[in-house]
């Protein structure tokens, strides 16, 4: 190695680092600086190598230093280097090469505050997505920062011009847009800030907000500049946010929910087109106060929905309820109404807001599910009417048969043995009794399909009159019919029989043996049904304490011997196969009355 | 010892007959009435109840009736005279095996036996027991 001595030096006091190297990249002379900027001290005397300093050359360097030629342009060069201390510094190199000594001049600085800087506002360019731009007007050249060119979505070495940045803009509204308002920054200087389209180099639409200024000098624009955000995003949510209640809208339009808007303080109720739909009220014809919808309630439900309103308002309870109003048609709705009342900070209740929703074909799914119900209530009813005359009726008698065999085998009693078995066959019998009884109740219970007809109740009524004759000659009842002669009832034709012989014995057994038996039948053709009555003056019934059995299976209410007990429970199965009813007006000791009604089919004229 | 006094509630003759030919071929006793339902069995009881002396020691009452069932018959007792509940013992007997009826019968704690038809020797047996008992 090669130490030059130089005892004087020119540049050794310069306030900067800066050392100059011969074209083989030999120190020749330096500034004190120098050292001190790469925290070294100046060796006593002659010079360090460059790399010792500086550490590992750089290529442009490396190259100068391998070329037989001399450099004559100058470079321009930022280093990243790790100082001793392990410190991350930036640096620029600038060399200017000394033609004439063949000498060439390096010159340091310490650019790591800037370029933190920089790094700094580049990523939140990044961040936020701004880019920057400059249009110098007079040269016509055009910068764009990283950003700007990453939101265009061209190459780092895209070059614009003002033509083509301008034509990036979605033709049609987005680039007249623009280029009005470039047009007038540049003529008037006035600043522009616009949402725009633009369509990126690879073909993406994408919502920009491009903010512009122009530089005047003497009434002429000399620069434009200004920043350019991707709001895409956020405008696209916000567009679906648009879309969303768009949606909103519509579905409620579409629903029958009608919503309402009730001004307290001045008794303004305000109501949307749902509303109105809902009501069958033309808009022109409500008057817009509470009155006008208090008009359309149900009377029977007026009292209580104004009560509830009042109560919301009050703040005692929420607006949630179901009333019933009638349409301008007649058409009777079930409304369920909700609401919400707002108030000042006193408490002091200003405004009602609400929706309102049809629920009349809910209503009539849960009355229809409720019918279901009954009938499958009525039928277990029928069960356990069932379970209850296998238990008594069968049990009671086949156990009397069990003890009076089981005593005939055991011997007990011999004398008696005749008796027994007068005893058995009566057992028996009633067995054989029961047996046909529980037979026809299965039959109603399975035989809903056999079909219903017009019936004619006069003729009917003869026929079983004269089935039992023997018995009425032999008690002698004065019997009054008042039936007209063609009126008909839409059922069985067996069932209304059967009914109708049930009634007409019961009066016999029934009868106060005091008084002469009468017996009053009355027929009544109504619109929609038919009523036919039985009326005797017998023992009557208690209606209090056996109303709630007085259909059920072998119940009896006289003490009397025939009674069984089946007969009304067949009647009252036979009628509701029939869809009609049965119902009893009785007082103990009064007789009783029992009438039938049956509705007449609404499409089946007689 | 003196035969105990047996009242059998019932509203069918023939069980009423059958149960009194068992129950006097079993030894109980001979002295045995009928009552055909719940109100006829409540005057005489009601009616006895002055001269406690005269109760009978067994009711067995069935509880499907006409008139006046066995639930309403234990209804009136148990609001009526004490001597009743204290020196009668009262079998409900029925042809019911719902054990709607067996619940219903616990109750009345006045109420000594749950017996199903029909009436067997054993079940004869177990009452003379409990008679003598009691």
């Amino acid at each position: 190695m090669k130490i030059n001595k130089q005892p004087l030096s020119t540049i050794q006091n310069l306030p900067f680092p800066i050392v100059l190297v011969d074209k083989h990249m030999h120190i020749k002379d330096c500034s004190d600086s120098f050292y001190e900027f790469f925290g070294m001290e100046r060796p006593k005397d002659g010079y360090l190598e460059l790399e010792t300093v500086i550490g590992e050359l750089q290529q442009s360097l490396l190259k100068i230093k391998k070329n037989k030629r001399f450099q004559k342009t100058q470079v321009n060069e930022f280093i990243t280097h790790i100082t001793r201390k392990n410190e991350l510094k930036w640096y620029k190199m600038v060399l200017n090469p000394s033609p004439e000594s063949a000498h060439y001049y390096i010159y340091f600085d310490d650019v790591t505050k800037k370029k933190i800087a920089l790094d700094l506002s580049l990523q939140a360019e990044k961040t936020a997505r701004i880019g920057s731009w400059e249009v110098d007007l007079v040269n016509n050249k055009i910068f764009w920062s990283e950003m700007t060119k990453e939101i265009h979505e061209v190459p780092a070495n895209f070059v614009p011009d003002l033509e083509t940045g301008i034509n990036f803009y979605k033709e049609g509204e987005h680039r007249d847009k623009i280029i009005e308002v470039v047009s007038e920054a540049i003529e008037n200087g006035s600043p522009y800030d616009v949402e725009l389209i633009i369509v990126t180099a690879k073909g993406n639409e994408k919502w920009v907000r491009a903010i512009g200024k122009a530089e005047m000098i003497n009434g002429k624009a000399v620069r434009l500049f200004g920043v350019f955000k991707d709001i895409d995003k956020s405008k696209r949510s916000n567009d679906k946010i648009k879309v969303l209640t768009n949606r909103m809208r519509v579905a409620v339009e579409s629903s029958n929910i009608g919503i309402w808007d009730y001004d307290i303080v001045n008794n303004i109720l305000v109501w949307d087109d749902n509303m109105y739909d809902l009501y069958q009220i033309d808009r022109n014809e409500f008057s817009g106060e509470v009155a006008a919808w208090e008009q359309t309630i149900h009377p029977e439900d007026k009292e209580k929905s104004l009560k509830e309103v009042e109560l919301a308002i009050e703040g005692k309870k929420e607006f949630n309820t179901e009333f019933r109003i009638i349409t301008a048609d007649g058409t009777i709705r079930h409304i369920h109404g909700r609401g919400k009342v707002f108030r000042d900070e006193n408490g002091t209740a200003l405004r009602m807001i609400g929706a309102n929703t049809d629920v009349s074909r809910i209503k009539k799914a849960d009355n229809r599910l409720r019918q279901l119900l009954s009938t499958t209530e009525k039928q277990n009813k029928s069960l356990l009417n069932f379970a209850h005359i296998v238990s008594h009726n069968l049990r009671s008698n086949s156990s009397n048969l069990s003890m009076l065999t089981g005593m005939l085998l055991d011997n007990i009693a011999p004398a008696k043995q005749q008796r027994f078995l007068e005893m058995i066959r009566i057992s028996s019998e009633r067995l054989d009794e029961t047996v046909v009884q529980l037979n026809e109740v299965i039959k109603i219970q399975t035989d809903h399909n056999q079909k219903s007809q017009w019936v004619s109740i006069k003729t009917t009524l003869d026929n079983v009159l004269e089935s039992i004759n023997a018995h009425i000659d032999e008690i002698q009842p004065s019997i009054e019919i008042a039936v007209p002669k063609d009126l008909k009832v839409y059922g069985m034709s067996a069932y209304i029989s059967s009914i109708f012989l049930n009634l007409l014995t019961n009066s016999l057994k029934y009868r106060d043996p005091k008084k002469k038996l009468v017996i009053k039948i009355k027929a009544k053709g109504e619109i929609d049904q038919t009523v036919i009555s039985f009326q005797d003056n017998g023992k009557g019934i208690n209606l209090e304490k056996h109303g709630s059995n007085l259909f059920g299976m072998y119940k009896t209410f006289h003490g009397n011997k025939d009674a069984k007990g089946v007969g009304l429970f067949i009647s009252k199965n036979q009628m509701d196969a029939m869809n009609a009813q049965i119902v009893t007006n009785s007082k103990e000791g009064h007789g009783a009355t029992f009438t039938l009604t049956f509705p007449n089919p609404k499409n089946n004229k007689q | 010892m003196t035969k105990p006094k047996v009242f059998v509630v019932d509203d069918d003759f023939v069980f009423r007959e059958v149960a009194e030919v068992l129950i006097k071929s079993s030894g109980l006793t001979d002295e045995i009435s009928h009552f055909e339902n719940g109100l006829q069995v409540y005057q005489e009881l009601v009616h006895l109840a002055e001269t406690p002396s005269k109760l009978p020691e067994l009711v067995l009452l069935d509880i499907n009736m006409p008139v006046m069932n066995g639930w309403e018959l234990l209804e009136e007792l148990k609001d009526g005279p004490a001597a009743i509940k204290m020196g009668v013992q009262i079998h409900i007997l029925t042809s019911s095996i719902a054990p709607e009826d067996l619940n219903l019968s616990k109750q009345y704690d006045f109420i000594k036996g749950y017996i199903t038809k029909p009436l067997t020797n054993a079940d004869l047996e177990k009452l003379s027991k409990e008679l003598n008992n009691g």
